[in-house]
């Protein structure tokens, strides 16, 4: 198993009961793994009904979700555009922060990204990383890359033609299009021209403190044509960012049409077609997923134990505590049906809480208390970055007290991991896995 | 610790109670004695046998080559353990000392030549406070055999000595540590037999957590093979994506670890998993049986190493067949076998990939 540590929630269950050695019960009758003793039922125990009420709102949510993330991102568009106009400190500093008010609603939309396949094929135009940006653009002498990767320093922007193993391209007219083509160039999912990740390097550049404070320092005169001018290439990088903008926004708003009602043919009609069991599945799906392999697994563990700010998520800007407090939000959302808006509106509907109430208040309230506390906990590291100490410095190898802040936000994601498998086990959804079979997620 | 007398007493009367018929207690109990006991620890000796290997090798005492067998045979055993890994080296981060992997941006290097141009004169305790990347066989396959290493140069061989020698120390304590943890009174190996216990309430939550970690790890099987041949990055093929590139074991460790899974599911003496189903469920257990058998010997006809068949296309037809038969393999304990089991599977660190 690869990095193993994590992957039984199941461990948590250590509840000593002297009663109940499955005297009467027959092989083939027993308990699930996450949790003490639930007997796996045969049938499920929801009511059709309130359970098809429940993936309905899922949907609206999934709606509301990627508008706003449409929305910031134009807004992130916007901003862009007045920088080209007129690259400033303070142009510079405006687009920085629509980028990061546009991960606030994009990051709660992760939650949908697994058990959706329409939007896990989606998402790697959007979000991938971690990202080679020798591919895009200039990069420290020290700059390490994927091994094997042949568009490592292949630099779009200093290049009209660029040499990847065996074939030269020809980069000279930088569009959206040609963006989206150069994705996983060669082969090698490292090689990222657009999304959030490429914008990102392009307002920032490259952290160069590793684990000390400090983010990237990319200067605005790196957008200037003219006097004043660094950077080099300054018109084919300010070329690159606006197409890596407007990519970004005809991309989001391709998934808000998914998700709108009343649209025969897309997403959500199927979705909503399905059985409401196959709807509940998708939505535990990504609850888990998101909650254990991916946050508390990809995105914490894995920088945590090897200290390495290479496999931090928003590593150009010291963004990564917001990014995970969001991540967690939406794994929330989807649970209780809420959604705080972009425009300072709460979106409600029939809850997954309230179905699993129905069945076992117990199982319910355990869930809530544990994605509160999951909150707490990565609020704590929004809360240490409003301190002047970021993700990429509480990995390092010799902050022991930074560490444990990251050490038990994922342990509250394992725990909250074994809950969400409890109550799949009340609804009756043993089998969790929404695969199929042209989609692994 | 149970220190109360009456608990004590409840607790064996609670035992007496289930222990001899209870078919879950004995699967359990048989797969702790016959197949994980002696799993860890032939990976315990393997490690001893890597420490003196590289003190050995060091004091040049022993050729590259003898050390590179000795490195291949612990991180072997070490791949025998993957769907064993319940318990204590699945816990905290002691896995995470023994092997990172992926390691998609080289980590390895970089972070073995800042820690000697750090500290040149490393110290065992030096790497204990290190990052996980250097202490394991990940770094210590790199010394072994990356092409920008040659412990045949002296001056070389002087400057990764200590670094080679502390990862053995590491790797001996770590692996003691936790066949300790196995072997203790109230240790691990016990909780599987006797219940209930501090982990387990009951022997249903043991054999549940078996076929979990055992499942999940015919799931981490598949990543490893399917990560080179490309199959989430277009097709194209990633050969330094592989777990093990560097020494070329990328398959026999993939054969390591079917062949413990294999054994979680046959057992030592036919006790194991299958032992739990009924005599109606035989057609399951004949598929499952089948399966096994077509994975094993698709894996044993490829006459070469993983980068080699990866390199041409009638090597990656190969792979990809053998890709599909692990998955066939995976789905069939995934749906089937945990149904007729009534176990849920749950998440894994897989999952969202």
């Amino acid at each position: 198993m690869i990095r193993m540590p994590l992957a039984s929630a199941g461990l948590l269950a250590i509840a000593i009961s002297l009663a109940g050695c499955g005297e009467d019960k027959a092989p083939g009758s027993h308990a699930p793994a996450a949790v003490a003793s639930t007997p796996v039922a045969a049938a499920n125990h929801f009511d059709e009904v309130a359970a098809g009420a429940v993936v309905s709102h899922y949907a609206d949510l999934a709606l509301a979700v990627f508008s706003d993330a449409a929305s910031t991102g134009k807004a992130l568009q916007t901003a862009i555009d007045a920088l080209l106009a007129n690259p400033t400190d303070a142009t510079l500093q405006a687009a920085r922060d629509a980028w990061l008010a546009a991960r606030v609603p994009y990051m709660q939309s992760e939650v949908f990204r697994f058990g959706n396949a329409v939007v896990d094929d989606w998402e790697g135009q959007l979000n991938a990383w971690p990202l080679d940006e020798g591919l895009i653009d200039y990069v420290a002498a020290d700059y390490q890359s994927a091994l094997g990767n042949p568009g490592a320093t292949a630099n779009i922007i200093a290049n009209t033609q660029i040499q990847v193993g065996e074939d030269m391209l020809d980069v000279t007219t930088i569009t959206p299009q040609l963006l989206a083509s150069l994705n996983e160039l060669g082969g090698s999912e490292a090689n990222v021209a657009t999304g959030y990740h490429a914008i990102e390097f392009m307002l920032w550049g490259q952290d160069l403190n590793g684990s000390n404070p400090g983010a990237g320092e990319r200067p605005a005169t790196d957008f200037v044509v003219g006097e004043g001018a660094t950077g080099g290439s300054n018109e084919r990088r300010r070329a690159f960012i606006k197409a890596a903008s407007d990519l970004l926004v005809s991309d989001l708003d391709e998934m808000v049409e998914q998700w709108q009602a009343g649209v025969a043919d897309n997403y959500r009609a199927s979705l909503l077609a399905e059985s409401a069991e196959s709807g509940l599945r998708k939505m535990l799906f990504g609850m888990g997923s998101l909650s254990l392999g991916e946050l508390a697994g990809e995105r914490m563990k894995v920088a945590l134990e090897a200290n390495s700010t290479e496999d931090e998520q928003d590593c150009f800007s010291d963004n990564t505590h917001n990014s995970h407090f969001y991540d967690g939000k939406g794994i929330r959302n989807v649970y209780l049906g809420e959604y705080l808006k972009s425009d300072g509106t709460t979106l409600t509907g029939p809850s997954l809480s309230a179905l699993v109430a129905k069945i076992d208040v117990q199982a319910d309230s355990t869930l809530k208390a544990d994605l509160a506390t999951t909150e707490a906990k990565l609020q704590a590291l929004v809360d240490s970055a409003s301190n002047g100490q970021h993700f990429d410095q509480l990995i390092a190898a010799d902050n022991t007290a930074g560490q444990q802040i990251v050490r038990d936000a994922i342990g509250t994601l394992v725990k909250q991991t074994a809950s969400i498998e409890q109550v799949a086990g009340k609804l009756g959804l043993d089998d969790l896995n929404p695969d199929t079979a042209d989609h692994s997620f | 610790m149970i220190r109360s007398p009456l608990t004590l007493a409840l607790l064996s009367l609670a035992l007496a109670a289930c222990s001899p018929a209870d078919p879950q207690q004995g699967v359990s109990s048989a797969l702790a004695n016959g197949v994980l006991l002696p799993a860890y620890g032939s990976w315990s000796e393997a490690n001893s046998q890597l420490a003196s290997s590289g003190r050995a090798f060091c004091a040049d005492q022993q050729t590259l080559s003898e050390a590179r067998q000795a490195f291949l045979t612990a991180q072997s055993a070490w791949a025998s353990l993957q769907p064993l890994l319940i318990g204590p080296l699945a816990e905290g981060n002691r896995a995470w000392q023994v092997q990172f992997w992926p390691d998609k941006k080289n980590l390895v290097a970089r972070q073995v030549e800042a820690l000697l141009k750090n500290k040149p004169k490393l110290t065992p305790a030096d790497l204990d406070k290190s990052s996980v990347v250097v202490q394991g066989l990940t770094a210590y396959e790199y010394l072994m055999y990356d092409s920008a290493i040659d412990l045949g140069n002296a001056e070389q061989k002087a400057r990764y000595c200590p670094l080679l020698v502390a990862i053995g120390q590491h790797q001996q304590a770590l692996a003691a540590d936790v066949l300790d943890r196995w072997q203790a009174e109230d240790g691990m190996a016990a909780q599987l037999h006797g219940f209930p216990n501090e982990r387990y309430a009951e022997p249903a939550e043991a054999v549940a957590e078996l076929l979990r970690t055992q499942v999940n790890a015919i799931d981490g099987l598949k990543k490893k093979l399917g990560t080179p041949l490309g199959r989430q990055s277009k097709g194209q093929p990633q050969p330094y994506q592989a777990e093990a590139w560097r020494s070329k074991a990328s398959l026999a460790n993939l054969a390591a670890g079917l062949a413990s899974a294999e054994r979680i599911w046959r057992g030592a003496e036919q006790d194991g998993v299958q032992a739990l189903l009924s005599a109606d469920q035989s057609p399951l257990q004949q598929r499952i049986d089948a399966a096994y058998s077509d994975t094993r010997q698709r894996l044993a006809a490829l006459q070469r190493p993983l980068g080699e068949l990866l390199a041409d296309p009638a090597g990656r037809s190969e792979l990809n067949a053998l890709y599909d038969s692990l998955n066939a393999l995976h789905r069939l304990h995934e749906t089937e076998l945990a149904k007729a089991l009534g176990i849920q599977m749950g998440f894994n660190s897989h999952d969202g990939d």
